[in-house]
């Protein structure tokens, strides 16, 4: 091998393949990209033009049937997403209160109706039968449902207190007894 | 001790011009292999992708394969022949700047690594 000079040219030759070597691996980095775009139609670009002439085809073939019925969706509109408008609540589960199956759409009125929140529904039927449903409600559970009505509950309360706990009592000391 | 043992490797007796050759071949590997060895490679990759990128390079690359996608048809289209449509342009169309940056930075590396 000659001089500086030599050895110059040939790393120059040298630099030069390295350099492209480089070069190709990144066109086939990209090559192999547009490879795979290509071939599992991620492109929208390309297939824009395919897919809105199969759209209008498909819309055009509606319009012309007959046989359609156009007033089917009077109630709701459908969107693009398969989503109605105004939403139906069809879905059905139970009410955690009196364990009836309910339609999510009916559940508030239903709500209304099985906690006595509501006004109407609940005042005639407690005005009807105060004494005996509410004794009955207040023992079984204690807790003061009822915050409408202050009165009868608190006099409830007392009432089916003391005898709850004597009851308790009693049979606490039936148990101790019995051993 | 066997002078057997000390003596030098046989030369192999080949064409003078073929030789030649075959060190040009040997010497690219060996800077292959010293490139890889180092991690110099990787950095000269991420170096020369970064650049291509940058300027541009890599976009019209990406639009000529889609013209070719375009004309070929989707579906009949192989890696082979997207990398044979754009190898001569994308060769011949990378900056000068990016050229020359990388072509010093290997040559750098060839005069550091002694050959």
């Amino acid at each position: 091998m000659s001089g500086p000079d030599g050895n110059k040219s040939s790393h120059t030759e040298l630099s030069s393949q390295v350099f492209f070597d480089l070069v190709d691996s990144v066109i086939a980095d990209v090559a192999s990209e547009c490879h795979r775009v290509a071939r599992l139609g991620l492109d929208r670009d390309l297939e824009v033009v395919e897919e809105e002439l199969r759209f209008s085809v498909e819309a055009r073939a509606k319009v012309a049937d007959p046989s359609n019925n156009l007033e089917t969706n009077t109630k709701f509109v459908v969107d693009i997403f398969g989503q109605t408008h105004p939403p139906v609540a069809s879905e059905v589960f139970n009410c955690m209160n009196c364990g009836r199956q309910i339609v999510a759409g009916r559940f508030a009125p239903h709500l209304e109706k099985c906690m006595g929140k509501g006004r109407k529904a609940r005042a005639k039927a407690t005005r009807s039968t105060t004494a005996a449903a509410q004794n009955r409600n207040s023992r079984r559970s204690p807790n003061p449902r009822y915050s409408a009505y202050p009165n009868s509950v608190s006099e409830n309360q007392l009432a089916s207190g003391s005898p709850g706990v004597a009851c308790e009592d009693c049979t606490v000391r039936e148990n101790v007894k019995g051993g | 001790m066997k002078h057997s043992v000390n003596r030098p490797p046989t030369p192999d007796e080949d064409d003078a011009s073929e030789g030649f050759e075959k060190d040009e071949v040997t010497l690219r590997e060996i800077i292959n292999v010293k490139l890889v060895e180092s991690g110099e490679k990787e950095n000269l990759m991420e170096l020369v992708r970064d650049r291509l990128v940058e300027c541009g390079w890599k976009d019209e690359m990406r639009i000529a394969c889609r013209e070719h996608v375009k004309k070929k048809g989707r579906k009949d289209v192989t890696v082979d022949e997207l990398i044979r449509v754009i190898t001569p342009k994308g060769r011949a169309s990378v900056p000068d700047s990016v050229k020359a940056e990388l072509l010093n930075r290997i040559q750098n590396f060839i005069v550091s690594a002694a050959l």
